[in-house]
């Protein structure tokens, strides 16, 4: 026996302070289980009495509530104040068990009831037919809501455990009858997950928690569904705690406004019949919405003939259309048909479902195709037919115990250990406990996985048996209770049974087990003989049964649809954005849409100006130094007049009055930091004193000694040239300058891109490989390296990428960043620092990593003029190359490596060293020239080759492990 | 700004700096030596002192009654409704599912434009729903807009601004139209919806905030304009929504990341979980921090707090743990007196986010396991 709910909760949540009474109700909601013998609670128990008088035929209550309006000074008006909580706890001391445990489960039980039957029936008819019989029903729903608490009133009076309800419920009460009068009515058909919810607008949650008590009592989830069309009125109309403030009528039309504008949301498509069966004539029109048209072919011929042609008879070979049945000859078929990129379909069924009764056609070839077609083409379009999206069961066309299937519980379902097998639409029923499977009305025809999380709850009339004996709450057929006799399970006295998975079973309501069903070898063999099904041996071990679900929760089809992802990361400035536009450009054939290339158009006018800004602040400064070099040496020989005094106040890099304006008022705008604001609108304004500003000598001085220029950043020198260009309103930034450009991709966060790798020319590698290569999805995400190297906390969320490339720019050795606390460190050493971050993240400790050694073409340049020992970490690299051999006085440069690849070689070293000794795993190392779309082409494919070798790996011994070491591969351009 | 005085040098300048940040030191040593010497006591020190007993529980009193399964990838954040009981999950297979925790049915499954979300709340009234993540922009869905041709619900509001991933997201309670993100730029911003902008900013580069991410708010339930932010910087902060230059408070204590912050029921205490292992409670008016919580295992290493909550007395603080433990505190007597990670049907991983329900009747737990789990009293036998 439960202890006395209300108050136990109260002490165990609530100790700090008096719990609101709200909260006491409210509390016993989740514990309840599946079983019906565990409803102790004695809210529910007078709850479940009222079942038999609601389960009549609903015209009756109909025509009782026909009568005035009752009084409104109904229970609800009292409201439950704290004093109100010792009541619930009285209510649990009245020893309700042993004796009120009959009236809950009789009512559900009996099979005579005329309700069962009724839902049986509908649930034969065709959709056209349920909503028909909605339509009548829709008369009788027309009872107010008030009527049904006056029931319910009577109801507590004709029993006497009610009365506890009554102290208890004075805001509930109403939700109850609702519940009851729902129980009768029983005609709603999808699962309508929403409308449950929607039943919420109730106001108390009390209401679905009560429904919940019919739900794990094994029998009502038809009651449960509908309960929710009163409450859903509720809802429609306001959010009023009680509904009985307005007459039926107006709930109807509110319905009908709201099915009108389509504001539903898509877990429920099919629960609409049900709703407008308030209004008749609304139902045919969202029939045609949610019932897929079966298509008709366009034309038809006479019998047999081709249907493009119409020559032929049915004895000439045709191959027919998935969707619409259409016909054609080996003559017509390949122009009716194109290129069938959905499999064997139209042209015009393009994108339409296929006829389910082809289901079973799906991806077998017929000999006329084979003929027409060459075998590669042949084995594309199977593919395509059978793994297209379109072509898949759709999951609402299933209903298991009465609730038609979400996309991710049919993915479970197919993916089960058990699956049902060759899984066709229609309403099924399925013993969660057991596993039992079945189509909904007749016995089980298999047993699959147990325990899925599918459909609703099992009804007890799923399998439409008579014989009062029940399985985890269904009423078996006559057959398998022939089964169980004959293995040996005593039946008399129709006693209800929990029947595990193993098959072991036990009486409702008792702990221990009772034998095992299929344990004896006979049984298996009354089974076949009865056709019933046995637990397969898989389905025998359990045990392992969770861990293959979660390691296989992906359908077949999208297996090939699967996607690998790259993650992208390296410190600032070393070319990830690059990379990644990089990508874009090579792999999409539209890399950036309209909109981006307007956004990136600003983006780079804005940046344009930030470098003239660099340029003119420099300026600023050279132009003090030239002032101030001046002075200095006027004062140290004061003899010599030099120049001349005007040169006092000019220098080479003046500029006259109006750039001076122009440029002080630019400098303020960018320490103001409102450059972004007020840039790209003011284009067309200053478009020509760019112009003028570009051309003027003084600013050229200045570019010239723009290496000065901490701030400025190599790839300006790119854009400063072309500033003229850009800056015209008329702009349109080609792919080199988005390449170029800086900010484009968004710098903030994380920027992702899918490509496939396109397909290379047959003749270089397999046919078939390539074929798969194509399938397979490449997304390269890049993320911003702001805040990786300390608090690396979502690099969490990247666990499941297929490998990170680490992105470095060689350039950085001789690069300097001062941090916050003045001291100045190396950029590569930073980027060492980041480098060990990311290695050691236990995120990726199994990770394969590929080092991007970025912009080997600065590298090679600045490596002539700039030791590489200039980074701490590169003090023992001494180049061989500077040693020329004696004897050989020709051009030997042609012949060694170049200083920029031995210092590049020896930078991959160093990092595969350190990799090695971080990780005791082997790094692969590509170099790269970011803005050479071979070069990254280049390695993005060479990182497809280590993913596609990191699967075969297992199947390849260790020596040749070796091929893909360093020397091998490090340098593959 | 160097510019008003440009005859100052930048070695005097730089000089200026460091004896200011010397000061500045020495003031917040000083203020931390003040405060040390007057926390005479401890919460738990004082209510042992007053003679309570630890709250007990049965075995029935906190159980597993519901399992939420669908998400493929790790649970992030959760939310629950206010008014109804359904609760909104954010995991990495790029999903926001919106559950109907009786029934564990999904009433809606949303694809989101990026997989990385971080965090999700349900508006006050229950009718939209948001999330942001690593793609910095905090996406609204109305639950009632149709779907598109996919079935997908489409995004009805995206608020940009962010310049960093958006770690956590709070409706501005009883209001739809208002939202507080906090945010991996530093900074926490309040949201007007209906035009998209930002209200105001709290912290950042100008101004006296976190120094690090902000990894959890939380707003003040009985005065909707304080709320408190968590942050990497290790400190807790204290903001009032119309004086957003500075901070309120700022709360030290904590030797690791603060990954959770939650206002005690009250409004005048707030609970803070840390990468440090411990959770603390500091006092708003006083800004005193009462007590600790910290649990030493044998290895005398605590795993970090993901996330916390309280009860809606404040008796109960529930605290999530990276290696799936899930303390319950009493909050007075700092005693851990249940540990839901070592009763039945736990999670398998970590516990990434936990959200009580509005009417503290549920507890739900997010789990890196894919699954959320409801606790709450069970009578009885437990759920198939």
């Amino acid at each position: 026996m439960a202890p006395p709910p209300l108050l136990a909760i109260g002490s165990s949540f609530y100790p700090f302070s008096p719990p609101p009474t709200t909260i006491a109700i409210r509390v016993p909601s989740f514990p309840l289980s599946h079983t019906p013998s565990a409803v102790k609670l004695g809210i529910f128990l007078s709850l479940h009495s009222h079942i038999p008088l609601f389960n009549g035929p609903p015209v009756s209550f109909a025509l009782e509530y026909d009568g005035p309006p009752l009084p409104f000074d109904l229970p609800r008006a009292v409201p439950i104040s704290v004093d109100d909580i010792p009541v619930a706890s009285v209510v649990s001391q009245v020893p309700l068990s042993d004796t009120l445990s009959l009236p809950v489960v009789q009512p559900i039980v009996a099979p005579k009831n005329p309700t069962v039957k009724f839902s049986k029936e509908l649930r034969t008819l065709g959709s056209e037919a349920r909503v028909s019989k909605e339509v009548e029903l829709g008369s009788e729903r027309t009872v107010s809501p008030t009527s049904v608490i006056a029931f319910e009133d009577r109801v507590s009076q004709s029993n006497n455990v009610c009365e506890l309800s009554g102290e208890l419920s004075s805001s509930g009460a109403f939700e109850f009858s609702n519940v009851n009068y729902a129980s009768g009515e029983f005609s709603d058909e999808g699962g309508s997950s929403r409308m449950l919810e929607e039943s919420r607008g109730a106001g108390s949650s009390g209401t679905v928690e009560f429904c919940e008590s019919f739900d794990k009592s094994g029998r009502s989830s038809s009651a449960l569904r509908v309960s929710n069309e009163l409450h859903q009125h509720d809802w429609a109309s306001t959010e009023s705690v009680l509904s009985l403030e307005y007459p039926s009528t107006r709930v109807s039309s509110l319905k009908a406004e709201d099915c009108g504008d389509a504001r539903r949301p898509p877990v429920v498509t099919f629960d609409v019949d049900s709703d407008d069966a308030l209004d008749g004539d609304f139902g045919d029109e969202e029939e045609a919405v949610t019932r897929p048209l079966k298509r008709e072919p366009l034309t038809k011929g006479k019998k047999g003939s081709c249907y493009r042609c119409f020559k032929g008879n049915r004895f000439t070979e045709k191959e027919v259309c998935l969707v619409c049945d259409a016909k054609y000859c080996s003559n017509c078929v390949l122009r009716a048909m194109g290129s069938m990129p959905e499999g064997r379909k139209c042209v015009a069924c393009i994108g339409f479902p296929i006829d389910e009764s082809k289901r079973g056609n799906l991806g077998k070839c017929s000999r006329m195709l084979k003929r027409l077609l060459n075998e590669l083409e042949v084995r594309q379009i199977m593919k395509a037919e059978k793994f297209c999206e379109v072509n898949q069961l759709p999951p609402e066309y299933i209903f298991v115990n009465g609730k038609p299937l979400a996309y991710e519980e049919l993915v479970t379902l197919q993916n089960c250990p058990n699956p049902p097998k060759k899984l066709k639409p229609g309403n099924y029923w399925y013993d969660k406990v057991s596993g039992l499977w079945g189509k909904e009305g007749q016995k089980p025809s298999r047993i699959i996985s147990p325990h899925l999380n599918v459909g609703g709850p099992i009804q007890p009339d799923a399998s439409n048996g008579n014989t009062q004996v029940f399985i985890n709450g269904r009423e078996i057929t006559k057959v398998e209770l022939r089964m169980l006799q004959l293995a040996g399970v005593q039946c008399a006295g129709n006693p209800h049974f929990w029947v595990n998975e193993d098959g072991s079973y036990q009486e409702e309501g008792q702990k221990n087990t009772r034998g095992y069903i299929w344990g004896k070898a006979g049984t298996k063999l009354v089974c076949a003989f009865l056709s019933l099904p046995v637990p397969s041996k898989s389905s025998n071990s359990h045990g392992e049964q969770h861990s293959s679900l979660s390691s296989k929760a992906v359908p077949d089809y999208l297996d090939h649809a699967i996607i690998q992802k790259l993650l992208l990361v390296g410190c600032s400035g070393s070319g990830t954005s690059t990379i990644f536009k990089q990508a874009k450009i090579l792999y999409n054939s539209v890399p950036f849409s309209d909109d981006e290339r307007e956004n990136i158009k600003l983006t780079i006018q804005s940046n344009v100006y930030a470098y003239l800004g660099v340029l003119l602040e420099g300026r600023e400064r050279f132009e003090d130094e030239c002032l101030g070099h001046l002075k200095k040496w006027q004062s140290s020989t004061p003899g010599n007049t030099g120049p001349g005094p005007e040169s006092d106040e000019k220098t080479m890099y003046s500029i006259g009055t109006r750039l001076k304006v122009f440029s002080d008022w630019l400098l303020k705008t960018m320490v103001s930091g409102k450059l972004d604001a007020i840039f790209p609108a003011a284009t067309r304004e200053y478009a020509p004193l760019i112009e003028e500003l570009w051309n003027d000598a003084a600013i050229k001085a200045t570019y010239a000694r723009r290496s000065e220029l901490e701030m400025l950043p190599s790839v300006a020198n790119y854009f400063l040239e072309r500033a003229v260009k850009i800056l015209r309103t008329d702009y349109e930034p080609s792919d080199l300058d988005i390449l170029y450009a800086e900010g484009v991709t968004s710098s903030n966060g994380l920027a992702c891109v899918e490509f496939s790798f396109p397909q290379s020319s047959p003749e270089e590698t397999g046919e078939t490989a390539d074929l798969h290569d194509s399938l397979i999805r490449y997304q390269l995400i890049r993320v911003h390296a702001r805040g990786l190297g300390e608090n690396c906390k979502w690099l969490e969320m990247f666990e499941d990428v297929g490998m990170v490339i680490f992105c470095v720019s060689l350039s950085d050795y001789d690069q300097f960043t001062v941090d916050g606390n003045g001291c100045s460190t190396n950029k590569m050493v930073l980027s060492r620092k980041f480098f060990e971050a990311i290695v050691t993240h236990p995120t990726f400790e199994h990770m394969d990593f590929l080092l991007i050694l970025n912009k080997v073409d600065q590298f090679e340049e600045k490596i002539e003029q700039v030791p590489l020992t200039k980074c701490d970490w590169f003090s023992d690299f001494h180049p061989t190359i500077s040693r020329p051999r004696p004897n050989s006085n020709s051009n030997s440069i042609n012949h060694n490596p170049s200083l920029g690849q031995l210092g590049s070689h020896y930078i991959a070293v160093k990092f595969k060293r350190l990799y090695s000794s971080l990780t005791g795993r082997k790094l692969y190392v590509s170099v790269v020239k970011g803005l050479e779309p071979g070069s990254v082409d280049a390695a993005l494919k060479y990182a497809k080759e280590i993913l596609k070798w990191s699967e075969e790996r297992p199947n390849f011994s260790s020596s040749e492990y070796s091929m893909y070491s360093m020397e091998a591969s490090s340098f593959s351009h | 700004m160097s510019l008003s005085q440009p005859k100052m040098s930048v070695a005097e300048l730089k000089e200026r700096h460091l004896a200011a940040t010397d000061t500045l030191n020495n003031l917040k040593q000083r203020l931390n030596h003040t405060r040390r010497s007057l926390l005479d006591t401890d919460l738990a020190g004082y209510a042992r002192s007053q003679g309570k007993s630890p709250v007990t529980f049965g075995p029935t009193d906190l159980v597993c009654c519901r399992t939420l399964q669908g998400h493929t990838g790790k649970v992030y954040s959760l939310d629950w409704t206010s008014e109804r009981n359904r609760i909104v999950s954010a995991s990495q297979d790029g999903r926001l599912i919106v559950w109907n925790a009786l029934t564990r049915q999904k009433i809606h499954a949303i694809k989101l434009p990026c997989a990385w979300v971080m965090a999700t709340a349900f508006s006050p009234t229950g009718q939209s729903i948001t999330c942001g993540g690593l793609d910095s922009v905090c996406s609204i869905f109305n639950l009632n807009s149709a779907t598109d041709k996919d079935g997908n619900l489409p995004v009805s509001r995206t608020l940009c601004g962010h310049k960093g991933y958006i770690s956590s997201c709070q409706y501005v309670p009883d209001e739809d139209t208002h939202l507080i993100t906090g945010s991996g730029d530093q900074t926490c911003v309040l949201w007007d919806i209906t035009t998209g902008l930002k209200t105001s900013v709290f912290g950042g580069e100008f101004q006296s905030g976190h120094t690090a991410d902000v990894l959890s708010i939380s707003i003040n339930e009985s005065n909707s304009r304080m709320f408190a932010s968590g942050s990497c910087d290790t400190t807790a902060r204290l903001w009032d929504t119309r004086m957003a230059s500075r901070a309120v408070r700022t709360f030290h204590g904590h030797e690791g990341d603060v990954n959770s912050v939650k206002l005690f029921p009250d409004g005048n205490r707030f609970g803070t979980g840390s990468e440090d292992g411990t959770c603390r409670l500091f006092d708003i008016r006083t800004g005193h921090q009462l007590q600790v919580y910290c649990q030493k295992h044998s290895d005398n290493e605590t795993p970090p707090v993901t996330s916390i909550t309280f009860s809606i007395s404040g008796r109960l603080l529930f605290a999530g743990y990276t290696n799936g433990d899930c303390y319950v505190w009493d909050t007075l007597l700092a005693k851990v007196v249940l540990n839901l990670g070592s009763l039945q049907d736990s999670h398998e991983g970590r516990i990434s986010c936990l959200g009580l329900a509005a009417d503290g009747s549920a507890l739900c737990t997010g789990s890196w396991d894919t699954n959320l789990k409801i606790w709450a009293f069970g009578g009885h036998r437990r759920m198939i």
